[in-house]
């Protein structure tokens, strides 16, 4: 669960009125400010999901402007702990007590409602987890927390109970009002006048329940959070561009075993990456080099870019795609799409494809025709055969040394036009044309996106409709017209 | 027409609304669902209250559609995933008693939240992340099988509930069932055809979904194929995550559930605390753990294995069906 730094979380806070200690971040990446607070102060690297930062020595006390100048540039410089975000510079301050407060999230079960719940201590926060049992636990909505009066009413050993049943109110609050997993305040510290603030807090947060108008809030500033590889980071990229269904990439960070296949992964859907894990889990003479999801009702034009992605691993030997057998979505049009993408990639893998779904039949007979002109081996197996059973066939397929192909060369000239979502660029060449007739590449299209100008002999985006960048009409340009249209699908980035 | 919406949440006849009916997905999903026998008597996009779509009207909320239409008792929703609270707030507070919410990403607050005011207004729902659900009896709600000729070639009526929290398994359980002179694994180690022309055909196909918090549960889903005739064996895929199997061998323990029952149980090698392609496939505590479960269901008598081909075999085996 990503996890937000302190100074972030305490923005959360103060947007919800919540009281928190006085202080100011400094960021890795900008110069040091001359407003810095008057010692002493207290220094804490900003780390998502850093623990026990006080004993790596990523939490200091400075009692001079020296000190306070000297811990700050150590810690923002790289450290063992990796490159802090920044560093939060918080004022001391005078406190007769402390108490612990936190809201997570109770998923429920047959016998219970899922719900918020709110764990709080007097005892204050050091050690708390081995206190457990002495934390007052009191489930709340999450549409309609407790009022503060029902709160007060079930602290215990508490001077000040109005007081702090406010403060846990707001921490309820800013639970529910940005959706947060974790929300911890330890300590809360209590001031001689019994108020109390939030000296030290943190959240954990669901990346999906994040707001276009909160998502500033939970960016990680540069140099911190979790370090994406640039393949990672460019199928990011192609989902900004087209967000339809899902695409999704993660490397293994591990050492393939020596002697082991190293087997690129098209894995469509949760149950297409359970059926891989079950059948590889125990083995050790596969490596699978990453994780991947194509599902959910994605264009074929981004299961091209995400399958080049996958394509250009460095080592990988084979690719191997399998759903889970049963997919809703075309597998004529992903099959179009990994046909261009074996085609076009500079370094195709041999390939083991599972097609099984909605017109599965049909990706299989594209393959039958163009499996012979592609640069690598391909095998296509009927939905009935599972993966445990395609594994067998890896060491025949996989290459034993790097493959470099010369990709064909680009469309030429202008495109007739392009989609903005999915992206593509269409080129067309009316010179490829049998006759005035409509080409087979416009009459195949699903949507009557594409229209034939018989006047002017060329193509055009019919008004009102849309394309769902299936690959249908190149498909049918290259087998059964002359080539008369490409279509061009750019990667955000290079990748090859 | 009632098939196990009778059973689940005591509906006989589904009249339905559609969430973003003037939507790509929310259009073509509609044809299907109405090519497939789904009475669909009206729409809602916000804004767009007065156009039709197929003749279908829309309306901007499903308090006018209910207006419209009293008889209105189930929803689909075909709308993103950020919407989805708002949506099925409402259609909760309209009165209606069953939604469908395919959306994939809902935040699990909006989970929890949407579980918290079921209860109160006595509307049950199925996902989030849902492909959907289909009944033989002639109905379908979501995405199961693509296009309506895939899916009425594929989905037969027969004597096998499916139930399962991934939406690809969901739908090949179901047709896999529906295919006559099936091959795969027996028993004994060969592989050949598991039952011959007369094929086990199925009930329903119910995906509670890939989320942490599932409305309709696979214990909810149990209990309805165990009060349904038609059903004589149910079919399961379960996986780490949740408390949804645990809950299930439970009930079975406790004699709520006696059918003959079969579950493909994923995630022997699922790591605890690692984030899963499904949201609710991450292990929280031992008793979300594969090892936990799958005791819990054997404990129960039910039949676990570990590949989903390994299925059909058992289900020929329960129903007494041969090649």
């Amino acid at each position: 669960m990503p996890a937000l730094p302190e100074y972030k979380t305490r923005e959360l806070l103060a947007n919800i009125g919540i009281p928190i200690v006085e202080g100011i971040f400094v960021a890795a990446t900008s110069p040091i400010p001359r407003d810095l607070p008057e010692p002493p102060v207290f220094l804490k690297a900003q780390i998502p999901g850093a623990t026990s930062r006080a004993k790596h020595g990523l939490v200091r006390r400075a009692d001079t402007r020296e000190g306070l100048l000297k811990d700050l540039k150590e810690l923002l410089a790289p450290g063992p702990w990796g490159q802090a975000e920044g560093v939060l510079v918080a004022k001391g301050a005078d406190l007769v007590g402390e108490y612990y407060a936190a809201c997570t999230l109770d998923f429920g079960s047959a016998e219970r409602l899922p719900s918020g719940i709110l764990l709080f201590s007097a005892e204050g926060g050091s050690g708390v987890e081995e206190r457990a049992s002495t934390l007052v636990k009191i489930p709340f909505s999450l549409m309609d927390p407790p009022p503060t009066e029902h709160i007060a009413q079930q602290l215990q050993d508490v001077a000040n109970p109005a007081l702090v049943a406010e403060f846990l109110h707001g921490l309820m609050n800013t639970f529910n009002r940005y959706k947060l997993m974790v929300l911890e305040t330890n300590p809360i510290g209590v001031l001689a006048d019994g108020s109390v603030l939030a000296i030290d807090c943190r959240a954990e947060f669901e990346s999906r329940a994040v707001s276009r108008a909160d998502r500033q809030l939970f960016e990680s500033a540069p140099g911190g959070g979790e370090q994406l590889t640039p393949l990672e980071r460019l199928v990011e990229k192609i989902n900004e561009a087209d967000p339809s269904g899902t695409g999704f990439l993660r490397e293994n960070r591990e050492e393939a075993p020596e002697g082991a296949w190293r087997v690129a992964t098209n894995l469509c859907g949760g149950g297409g990456k359970m059926l891989w894990e079950m059948t590889t889990g125990a083995r050790r003479d596969i490596f699978t080099m990453n994780e991947s999801d194509t599902s959910g009702g994605l264009s074929a034009f981004k299961s091209y870019r995400v399958l080049r992605a996958i394509l250009s691993q460095q080592g990988a030997q084979v690719l191997l795609l399998t759903g889970s057998g049963m997919a809703f979505q075309s597998q004529h049009h992903l099959a179009a799409a990994v046909w261009k993408a074996l085609r076009e990639s500079p370094t195709p893998l041999p390939a083991l494809l599972r097609f099984g779904g909605t017109d599965e039949d049909k990706a299989r007979a594209l393959f039958e025709r163009v499996a012979a002109d592609l640069p690598v081996p391909v095998k296509t197996y009927r939905a009935e055969i599972f993966p445990n059973a395609m594994v067998d066939d890896i060491a025949d397929l996989a290459l034993t040394s790097p493959m470099q192909v010369e990709p064909p060369p680009e469309p030429e000239g202008e495109p007739v036009f392009s989609v903005k979502v999915p992206p593509a660029d269409f080129y067309f060449y009316p010179e490829k044309c049998d006759g005035d007739e409509e080409p087979e590449c416009v009459s195949v299209c699903p949507t009557g996106f594409l229209e034939w100008n018989v006047e002017e002999r060329n193509i055009q985006p019919k008004e009102g409709a849309r394309c769902i960048g299936c690959l249908m009409c190149e498909t049918a340009s290259l087998l059964d017209g002359n080539g008369e249209l490409r279509i061009r699908l750019a990667m955000p980035a290079e990748v090859d | 027409m009632s098939g196990i919406l009778k059973y689940l949440v005591g509906i006989e006849t589904p009249q339905t609304l559609v969430f973003g009916i003037t939507g790509r997905q929310g259009r073509s999903r509609s044809r299907l669902m109405k090519k497939m026998g789904t009475r669909i008597l009206a729409g809602v996009t916000p804004g767009k209250g007065g156009q039709e779509v197929d003749g279908v009207p829309v309306f901007n909320s499903a308090f006018e559609a209910r207006e419209a239409f009293p008889e209105l008792n189930c929803a689909v929703t075909y709308v993103p995933a950020g919407a989805i609270r708002k949506a099925a707030l409402e259609a909760m507070d309209a009165g209606l008693k069953f939604l469908v919410l395919t959306a994939d990403g809902v935040p699990t607050h909006d989970a929890a939240a949407l579980k918290e005011h079921s209860v109160k207004t006595g509307c049950k729902f199925l996902g989030p992340n849902t492909v959907g659900m289909l009944d033989t009896d002639g109905y379908l709600f979501g995405l199961i099988g693509g296009s309506a000729t895939w899916a009425k070639k594929n989905y037969l009526p027969g004597s096998v509930g499916v139930i399962s929290r991934s939406g690809g398994l969901s739908q090949l359980l179901g047709a896999f069932h529906c295919r006559r002179n099936l091959p795969g694994p027996r028993e004994d180690g060969t592989f050949g055809p598991l039952w011959g022309e007369d094929y086990p055909g199925i009930t329903s196909v119910m995906c509670t979904g890939g989320d942490p918090i599932p409305g309709v549960t696979m214990l909810d889903a149990a209990l309805a194929f165990q009060a349904d005739p038609r059903t004589k064996v149910i079919v399961a895929y379960g996986e780490t995550g949740t408390t949804q199997e645990n809950d299930l061998a439970r009930e079975i323990v406790a004699g709520r559930i006696n059918k003959p029952m079969i579950v493909f149980l994923g995630g022997l090698f699922t790591k605890a605390g690692v984030a899963q392609s499904h949201a609710g496939a991450m292990i929280r505590n031992v008793e979300e753990s594969y090892e936990a479960k799958r005791k819990a269901l054997e404990d129960a008598g039910v039949i676990v294995v570990e590949r989903p081909d390994a299925v059909f075999a058992q289900t020929a085996k329960a129903l007494g069906l041969h090649a």
